[in-house]
């Protein structure tokens, strides 16, 4: 963990207090995000996200699997988060974990919705071959690579360029004669299906460093938090998923208020990264 | 600091690639033969004797060199000084660290070195001020002068027996840094020189360039007789509550001062990720070319400013060059 002085810690907050943050910005500015599609080629689809110097690789793998007895009209997805040991020296070993299964249940709640699958930014329907028999399975792994802070917010980018840069392969199902018996499925190699990603939502973190909240905050401005909120906005403005994370509490009207913040802040940074994968996508025609 | 990532537009990138080529250019003019790469051969004239130093192997009767850099001869003694390199110490070195431990008698702090530095209890001035023994008392008092995780500013003052190293902080110019930012870039970057205390007075603050490749960017303070003895009484006051503590942070550092800081701070930040040399003038140069230009200073960090600094970069050893013609 950074250690920080009292005086380095003093001014971190003095800056926060004054809208002034140690690298210009603004309370609610984020830093240059850049984003690279395809980078794994074995993977459906991938995407790497650099945000300032944090950065992150998501990778999403389509597999065909059967569906769950309770919904048979959905599919399934799993996501997990792995912190490398490259990022921080205290990843290693076993030392990632616990911010590996913090991550991945914080993007579970904020794509995925609730257990029945209601409300998922994901659309899970859209995932499914034969009803009740056949569906795929969305892998998504997310590998922390650096570590600057705000990494929740580059992972659910990450993931919501990697969705973008999906194809998930057609398929011809040739249903058995009896309804009992387990439909044959080909896979076509040639033809892939694009992923709708129009529901997918951005997280936006506040984190609240003194009186204050600031988006986007370094590890430094972490080190400092006493809480943070993670909202998860769609294009729409509707507020998918959202997680607190730090000891201290907030008064409602602070979680209110963050959430008009975030609303606001989501929609640029939605269309920052619309432009990005668009020319990411440009790029690798290229 | 770790590399910007940017995404230049068309116009952008073919703007960057043209100023880097000219750089590219400027600098093999400039570069002599003393200057090799790996594998290259070192010509030794077939003398007699020679002894092959750091960065050298000996193949098929030749001596050629494993490391980029530059070759240097002392004698008979030939190496290369590698052009990127980790920051070894030199005795008079000033250096800016971050204490990670107090010992007895000593601080240890990280310096960006292969080892970590020793800063002894007796080799530097007292709050004080008088020449005297450092008694137990003193010992007991340490974390009064510096705590851990405090930036520290100091001196090399060498490597002992044992082979560790040594610092000293014997005057008013050194100690606890405060009020400011500390800046990691790469120590090749930042040359020795003279003078590695800058105090900006058009923009009311300090530069430390520190050898090790730390440089503070900080608020200016002046360095009083008694201002470490200020610092120790004001400490109570600070943690006495939470209530006292906000209404400093908001009166700590006015925002026209902070302003300064954080557009020389990102100056260092680009002309690091750039590789080009830290001094004092080149930070000044880019700081006030931002300003001068309108660009705010989050946008120092974007993609338009980058490639301007650049080509700002490519005009001003293009007349440096004319000058040495």
């Amino acid at each position: 963990m950074v250690g920080l002085s009292t005086g380095e810690k003093h001014f971190i907050h003095g800056g926060i207090a004054q809208d002034l943050r140690s690298d210009g910005r603004k309370r609610l500015h984020f830093r240059p995000i850049s984003v690279e599609t395809g980078v794994i080629p074995q993977a459906n689809g991938s995407a790497r996200v650099r945000l300032g110097a944090t950065d992150v690789i998501v990778s999403i793998k389509a597999e065909l699997g059967k569906p769950n007895s309770f919904q048979p009209d959905k599919g399934k997805v799993a996501i997990f988060i792995d912190c490398s040991p490259t990022a921080a020296p205290e990843f290693e070993g076993r030392g990632g974990e616990e911010l590996s299964s913090e991550l991945s249940v914080a993007l579970e709640r904020c794509f995925l919705g609730g257990k029945t699958g209601t409300g998922a930014g994901i659309d899970l329907s859209s995932l499914i071959v034969v009803e009740g028999k056949v569906c795929w399975d969305l892998y998504i792994d997310g590998l922390v690579i650096s570590s600057d802070g705000n990494l929740l917010d580059a992972l659910a980018a990450a993931i919501k360029v990697a969705l973008s840069n999906t194809g998930i392969p057609k398929v011809n199902v040739d249903l058995g004669a009896s309804p009992d018996d387990q439909p044959e499925v080909d896979v076509s190699d040639e033809e892939f299906l694009q992923f709708d990603t129009s529901g997918v939502p951005v997280v936006v973190t506040l984190t609240k460093v003194g009186r204050h909240y600031i988006v986007d905050a370094t590890l430094e401005e972490e080190s400092q938090m006493s809480s943070a909120v993670s909202v998860s906005v769609n294009r729409h403005g509707h507020i998918c998923g959202l997680t607190k994370r730090g000891g201290a509490g907030l008064d409602p009207s602070v979680i209110l208020d963050m959430i008009s913040v975030a609303k606001h802040v989501s929609q640029n940074l939605i269309s920052v990264l619309d432009s990005e994968i668009a020319a990411a996508e440009a790029n690798a025609d290229e | 600091m770790r590399d910007l990532q940017l995404s230049l537009n068309q116009t952008q990138r073919v703007r960057l690639q043209a100023a880097l080529q000219q750089l590219q250019d400027l600098a093999s003019q400039a570069a002599g033969s003393s200057s090799v790469t790996i594998a290259d051969t070192i010509p030794v004239n077939n003398e007699d004797g020679i002894l092959k130093g750091h960065g050298t192997s000996e193949l098929d009767g030749q001596v050629v060199a494993t490391l980029c850099g530059v070759v240097e001869r002392v004698n008979k003694l030939v190496y290369v000084r590698a052009l990127r390199a980790r920051y070894k110490p030199e005795v008079g070195d000033i250096i800016v660290g971050r204490v990670i431990e107090i010992a007895p008698k000593r601080w240890r702090l990280e310096i960006n070195f292969s080892q970590d530095a020793v800063l002894m209890l007796s080799s530097m001035n007292l709050p004080d001020g008088i020449q005297r023994r450092r008694t137990a008392v003193d010992e007991l008092n340490m974390r009064t002068i510096f705590e851990e995780n405090d930036v520290v500013c100091a001196e090399v003052r060498g490597f002992q027996h044992d082979g560790s190293l040594h610092l000293q902080a014997r005057s008013q110019k050194y100690g606890k840094l405060e009020r400011g930012q500390l800046l990691t870039v790469p120590a090749y970057l930042v040359k020795r020189r003279k003078q590695h205390f800058h105090h900006l007075e058009q923009y009311c603050v300090d530069l430390i360039l520190g050898c090790n490749g730390f440089i503070w960017v900080g608020e200016h303070l002046e360095t009083g007789e008694n201002n470490m003895l200020e610092d120790r009484e004001k400490r109570p006051e600070t943690s006495k509550s939470n209530m006292i503590h906000e209404e400093q942070e908001q009166t700590f550092t006015p925002l026209e001062v902070r302003q300064h800081i954080c557009r020389i701070a990102n100056a260092v930040r680009l002309l690091a990720a750039l590789g080009f040399i830290l001094t004092v003038e080149s930070i000044v140069d880019t700081a006030e070319a931002s300003a001068s230009s309108n660009i705010e200073i989050k946008d120092m960090l974007g993609p338009e400013f980058y490639v301007q600094t650049v080509e700002r970069e490519v005009q001003r050893r293009i007349l440096l060059s004319r000058k040495r013609v």
